[in-house]
């Protein structure tokens, strides 16, 4: 360890116990798999909306699915990686049991997201949505900013740089909301998946002793 | 800065304040609890190394280890004790204060 380290955890320990515990949890992929195979799941309902008209069942289907399968997605990707990390990587990445999350913050949280859900859904149904431009720029800087605070990591950071260059090129372009979404999301999730499937990839073949 | 906050520096829980184990306590801290392979490759310390923190830390009865099992992996599970808890909030306050 260097002294700046040691300095580092005697002044600030819990920051550290956060910044080691974000790297652990990033160093086997899972998370951007996770991260990928949603992102890519909303280009394929998109892509439906896209390739298929109005009224017909595939088009239908991805309004289901958006509403159905997309939450439990989101909400069920830690218990994934959980249960593959207990199931094939506890001997590489060890045993970790976080605290449960205050029941107040779950509440609050969700709270936050239905009502932005819902402002979303009246302003789609009074048509008052801003130009799809500003909505695709919009979305890629506002989830790559997020990917790059969440993961604080170089290759988050990158990602997350890449996403908000992606969606202002979009948004400067005169492509349509729907086919800009795909675009978006199709490629970034492509992006995510392979980066973490290298990652695993990576982890998984690391002798144990590089490993610990 | 009052000169109190600094004399508490002196009371600071010597167990505690050596780099290595606070940053194995801070990591306890944050979880509800972590195996020994969690920690170690976590924190980067050598397999011996950390053994033998744990081993000061549980005599010192600030973390609990338990030995188990999942499936056919051997898991030696630690976690902060209340004690633990307590001399490790008691630290961040004398330290944030101090600094």
């Amino acid at each position: 360890m260097k002294p700046s380290f040691l300095q580092e955890v005697e002044a600030d320990p819990d920051a550290v116990a956060r910044r080691l515990m974000r790297i652990a949890h990033n160093r086997d992929g899972l998370p951007e798999i996770a991260i990928g195979t949603i992102l890519l799941t909303t280009a394929f309902l998109i892509w439906l909306q896209v390739a298929y008209p109005r009224g017909s069942f595939a088009y239908q289907a991805s309004w289901w699915g958006m509403m159905l399968l997309m939450m439990p997605m989101i909400g069920g990707s830690p218990w994934a990686i959980k249960w593959v990390r207990r199931r094939f990587l506890i001997e590489k990445t060890g045993y970790v049991e976080f605290k449960t999350v205050p029941k107040g913050l779950l509440i609050v949280v969700t709270c936050i997201a239905f009502v932005v859900a819902a402002a979303m859904a009246w302003a789609v149904h009074l048509r008052a949505l801003p130009p799809s431009g500003w909505l695709l720029a919009g979305t890629g800087i506002v989830w790559g900013l997020l990917a790059a605070y969440a993961g604080r990591l170089p290759r988050y950071v990158v990602g997350g740089a890449l996403m908000a260059a992606v969606g202002i090129c979009l948004g400067l372009s005169r492509v349509s909301f729907e086919i800009g979404s795909l675009i978006l999301y199709g490629s970034m999730g492509m992006l995510s998946l392979v980066s973490g499937c290298v990652v695993l990839l990576h982890f998984v073949r690391m002798p144990s002793e590089e490993t610990d | 800065m009052g000169s109190a906050k600094i004399q508490r520096l002196a009371q600071i829980d010597k167990v505690i304040h050596e780099p290595a184990r606070l940053m194995i306590v801070a990591l306890l801290s944050a979880v509800a609890e972590a195996d020994f392979q969690y920690l170690h490759r976590s924190t980067g310390l050598t397999k011996g190394n950390l053994s033998v923190h744990l081993s000061k830390l549980e005599g010192a009865g600030y973390i609990k280890i338990e030995k188990s099992f999942r499936g056919k992996y051997p898991l030696t599970i630690c976690r902060l004790t209340k004690e633990g808890k307590e001399t490790f909030d008691t630290y961040r306050r004398v330290i944030k204060g101090a600094l």
